[in-house]
C-alpha cells in the first residue's frame, strides 16, 4: 500500500483524491496547502487523516511514498526538488514547468534521486485513446500523415470565470497565460505520432471576446491555431474557446485509414477507403459509420454498467499504471522524452504568441 | 460613519446600498469584485448627490484587498460570498475571504459587522413536517451531509462568531430565505430541480420563504443599524408567503409556459436512496447530489417566522403580490431579450403570443395575489 501526499488543495486536488480513493494499492495519508482553510476542507471531505500548511513538516511527520503536486506550475520545479530529495516519487499536474529548460531540470532532479515521475496527461489514458494506441501499434492506421488535435474550452466554466475576473490569478503570471495551463491536453496527444526530428512550429493566437475589465485579464488570448511539421508528419492544433459545443477530439490521418477519437463522447470511429464502385460506394459509408457509432455506444453502456465510465477514468488508469510501476520497478507510463517534447513544442508556441515571455 | 458594503455590485448588494442611502447614510464604500458593476451603482450615486459613495475594487481572497476595503470603516455589511461552483470555489470566495476580512476587523475598534448568512444553515432535516423555523431552531448538526453552499454558509457564520468572541466587535447575523426580484433567479431549488431542460417540481405545498430584494435590503439595514440587535440572529422573509405550487402556477401564467413535472416528496426520497446506493456501488459514477438528508432539508416542508425581525421595526416595503408582479414582468422581459438567460433554470417556451384565455387567467392570478397581500 502506497502512502500518498497531495500538495495544493485547489480544484484539481479533488479529482486526485477521488481517484486515489478508488484504488486498492494506495491511500491519501496527508494533504498540504499554504492556505489552512483549503487544506482542512479537502481533508474533511475526503476523510484524509492529516492536513498541513508546511511541506517540510508533512514530509518529516508522514512516511509518504508518492507526492501529488497540484499547485500552480510556477512552483513545480522547487517542490519537485524538495520532495524528490525527501525520497518521494512525484505525480505532477500539467504543465510540468514554466519552460522546457525547467522541465529538463525537473526530470533530471527526479532521476538523480532515483525516483519516478508522471504527469497528468489523463486524456491519453482514456479507453478510446488506448484503443487508438493499439490500433496504431497493430499497423492498422498505416503510417501517420497528419493529425488534428482540437481542444475546446468553455470560458463560462467556473475556473475560467475565476481567472478572467481576477487580475491577480496565478494564470496571469504564467508566460503563456491560459494557453500554457491548458494546451498540454492538445499537444500531448500529437507528440507520440511525431518523428524524432525537431518540429517546425507555426502558431497564431488572438482574443475573440470583448475587452470588459480594463486590466490584464483582458490580455488573455482565447483562440489559438498551431501548425506543426516534423519530417513527413504534420499536425494541426486548435484551442478554441468560442465554438459550441465545446469539442475535444483527435483525428489521425494514416496511409491506410483515418481515425477520429472523440474524448467528449468517448468514441473512436475508423474511416476506410471505399472498395465498392459507383454510387453504391457513397451510399454505404454512412451506414458503416452508424454501425460503428452503435457499437461504440453499446460498449459505453457496458462500461457504465460495469462502473468504469467515470469522468476521470483516464486519470484512474494512469495512476494505477504509475503506482504499479513504482511497486514493480518497471518503466513509467509516460516516457520522459515525450514529456520534454511537449514542453519544447509549448515553448515554440508561446514564444510566437506572447513574444519575449520566455526570454 | 463610514459604511462598507462588500459584494455591493451583487443582486442584494446594490439594493442594500440603495436602502442605506435612503436611510440617510452618506459615507459609503462599495466593495466590488468587478468594476463592471460600477455603472449601476453610479445611477444610485446620482440619485443621492449629497452622499459620498466610493468604490473599492478587489478580491477579498487577497489579504491586502481585504485590508484596503475595511480601512477606516465603522460599520460593515458583509454580503460578498460564493454562490456557485465547486466546494473549493465556495470556500475560497466565502470562507477565505471572510477570514481575511476578519483578521483585519479584529483590530478595528469600534466596529459593527452585519453578516448576511442563509436560512440554509438551520438543521431542519430532523424536524417534523410544517415545524416552524425560528431563530431558536438549531443550526445544522451534520454540515457534511448538506449541499456545499449550505455547508459553506454555516462555516462562515461559525467563523464570524469565533472572531466575535475573540475580538469583541458587534455582530448581527441575518438569515434570508429566497431572495427574489428583477435581475434575480427565476426558481429556487426549493421549488424544484431543473434537469435536462425540465423542472421537476418537488416543493408543491411547501411554503416558499421569499424575500423581495428591496425588502431583504431593508431588513439588512434596519437590523444592521438598530442599537439593540448586536449579538442577535434574524430570519428574513416577507409576509404572505406563497407555496411553491402557487409560485410555479403564477410563473407559468405570467412569464412562460415552462415544462414542469410534479414529483411527490416520497418519490424523491425513494429516488435519492437509490441514487446514494448506486453512488456507493459505482464509486461515484453518478454524483450523490441528492441524498435523503438533503431532500429532507430542502423539501421537508417548514413554516417560517419573521416576528423577531418585525419586533425591531422592519416593515415590508413591497407587498408580496407586487413583488411577484414586478419580478415576473422583469423575467418576461429577460426572456424577450434572451431566451438563453434562463436556460440553466428551465426550458421555456416564450410567450410570443398569449391567448385571450391565458391572459384572463394571468389577470385573475394577479388579482389573487393582490387580494391576499
Amino acid at each position: 500500500m502506497l502512502n500518498i501526499g497531495i500538495i495544493g488543495c485547489g480544484k484539481i486536488a479533488d479529482g486526485h483524491a477521488d481517484e486515489i480513493g478508488k484504488l486498492d494499492c494506495a491511500r491519501v495519508a496527508a494533504v498540504c496547502d499554504i492556505e489552512p482553510i483549503l487544506a482542512q476542507q479537502l481533508a474533511a471531505r475526503h476523510a484524509i487523516p492529516h492536513w498541513y500548511t508546511d511541506i517540510d513538516r508533512m514530509l518529516c511527520e508522514q512516511r509518504l511514498d508518492v507526492i501529488h503536486i497540484a499547485t500552480p506550475p510556477q512552483s513545480h520545479l522547487a517542490l519537485t526538488q524538495k520532495v524528490a530529495r525527501a525520497g518521494c516519487h512525484v505525480f505532477l499536474e500539467k504543465p510540468l514547468a514554466l519552460n522546457a529548460a525547467d522541465a529538463r531540470r525537473l526530470i533530471e532532479c527526479v532521476q538523480k534521486f532515483g525516483r519516478k515521475l508522471a504527469i497528468n496527461y489523463w486524456n491519453n489514458f482514456e479507453t478510446r485513446a488506448l484503443d487508438l494506441k493499439r490500433f496504431v501499434d497493430n499497423g492498422e492506421l498505416g503510417e501517420p500523415v497528419h493529425i488534428e488535435s482540437y481542444y475546446g474550452y468553455d470560458l463560462s466554466d467556473p475556473f475560467a470565470q475565476a481567472l478572467l475576473s481576477d487580475h491577480r490569478h496565478w494564470v496571469h503570471n504564467l508566460p503563456g497565460k491560459l494557453f500554457q495551463n491548458v494546451i498540454d491536453h492538445a499537444i500531448s496527444k500529437v507528440v507520440p505520432f511525431l518523428p524524432e526530428e525537431a518540429p517546425e512550429v507555426l502558431a497564431r493566437a488572438y482574443r475573440r471576446r470583448p475587452q470588459v475589465n480594463g486590466d490584464n485579464t483582458d490580455d488573455v488570448l482565447d483562440e489559438l491555431r498551431v501548425m506543426v511539421l516534423a519530417g513527413r508528419v504534420s499536425a494541426y492544433l486548435t484551442f478554441c474557446s468560442h465554438a459550441r459545443p465545446t469539442g475535444h477530439h483527435l483525428r489521425v490521418y494514416g496511409t491506410r485509414r483515418t481515425v477520429h477519437v472523440d474524448y467528449r463522447l468517448r468514441t473512436m470511429l475508423v474511416e476506410e477507403s471505399q472498395t465498392v464502385p459507383t454510387s453504391l460506394g457513397r451510399l454505404l459509408p454512412p451506414f458503416q459509420s452508424s454501425w460503428q457509432s452503435f457499437q461504440q455506444a453499446s460498449h459505453n453502456v457496458g462500461e457504465f454498467a460495469a462502473s468504469r465510465f467515470h469522468f476521470f477514468a483516464g486519470l484512474n488508469r494512469l495512476l494505477t499504471l504509475f503506482y504499479r510501476c513504482i511497486l514493480d520497478d518497471t518503466p513509467v507510463p509516460i516516457s520522459y522524452a515525450e514529456i520534454l517534447r511537449v514542453s519544447e513544442i509549448m515553448d515554440d508556441i508561446l514564444t510566437q504568441v506572447y513574444p519575449g515571455v520566455l526570454a | 460613519m463610514k459604511v462598507l458594503v462588500t459584494g455591493a455590485g451583487g443582486f442584494l448588494g446594490t439594493a442594500v446600498v440603495e436602502r442605506l442611502l435612503a436611510h440617510g447614510y452618506t459615507d459609503l464604500r462599495c466593495g466590488l469584485r468587478r468594476r463592471t458593476a460600477i455603472p449601476k451603482l453610479d445611477v444610485l450615486r446620482r440619485q443621492y448627490p449629497r452622499a459620498t459613495v466610493e468604490y473599492c475594487a478587489g478580491n477579498l481572497k487577497y489579504k491586502d484587498d481585504a485590508a484596503r476595503a475595511i480601512d477606516g470603516v465603522q460599520l460593515m455589511f458583509h454580503l460578498a460570498a460564493g454562490l456557485r461552483g465547486d466546494p473549493v470555489d465556495l470556500f475560497l470566495d466565502s470562507i477565505v475571504a471572510s477570514r481575511n476580512l476578519l483578521d483585519v476587523a479584529a483590530c478595528v475598534k469600534p466596529l459593527r459587522i452585519v453578516l448576511i448568512s442563509s436560512m440554509g444553515v438551520y438543521g431542519v432535516a430532523g424536524l417534523r413536517r410544517r415545524a416552524k423555523v425560528t431563530e431558536q431552531t438549531g443550526v445544522e448538526p451534520h454540515p457534511e451531509r448538506r449541499d456545499p453552499y449550505s455547508r459553506t454558509k454555516l462555516r462562515q457564520e461559525e467563523l464570524f462568531w469565533e472572531y466575535q468572541r475573540r475580538a469583541g466587535f458587534e455582530l448581527v447575523v441575518l438569515r434570508p430565505g429566497v431572495i427574489y426580484g428583477p435581475g434575480g433567479g427565476h426558481f429556487s431549488d426549493r421549488v424544484g430541480l431543473t434537469i435536462a431542460g425540465r423542472l421537476f417540481h418537488v416543493g408543491h405545498r411547501n411554503l416558499l420563504p421569499l424575500t423581495y430584494v428591496e425588502n431583504c435590503a431593508e431588513a439588512v439595514v434596519v437590523a444592521g443599524t438598530h442599537k439593540q440587535t448586536a449579538g442577535h440572529v434574524y430570519n428574513v422573509h416577507d409576509d404572505d408567503l406563497p407555496t411553491c405550487r402557487e409560485y410555479l402556477h403564477a410563473y407559468k401564467k405570467q412569464v412562460a409556459d415552462i415544462c414542469s413535472i410534479r414529483v411527490p416528496y416520497f418519490v424523491m426520497r425513494v429516488l435519492s436512496r437509490m441514487l446514494v446506493k448506486y453512488h456507493t456501488y459505482s464509486k461515484g459514477q453518478l454524483p450523490a447530489i441528492l441524498t435523503p438528508y438533503r431532500i429532507a432539508s430542502l423539501w421537508g416542508g417548514n413554516h417560517f417566522d419573521n416576528s423577531k425581525l418585525h419586533s425591531i421595526g422592519w416593515k415590508q416595503l413591497v407587498p408580496t403580490a407586487e413583488g411577484l408582479r414586478k419580478s415576473f414582468a422583469a423575467f418576461r422581459d429577460d426572456l424577450d431579450e434572451s431566451q438563453t438567460a434562463v436556460a440553466n433554470r428551465a426550458v421555456l417556451r416564450p410567450k410570443a403570443q398569449v391567448s385571450p384565455s391565458r391572459e384572463r387567467a394571468r389577470q385573475r392570478n394577479c388579482r389573487k395575489y393582490r387580494t391576499t397581500s
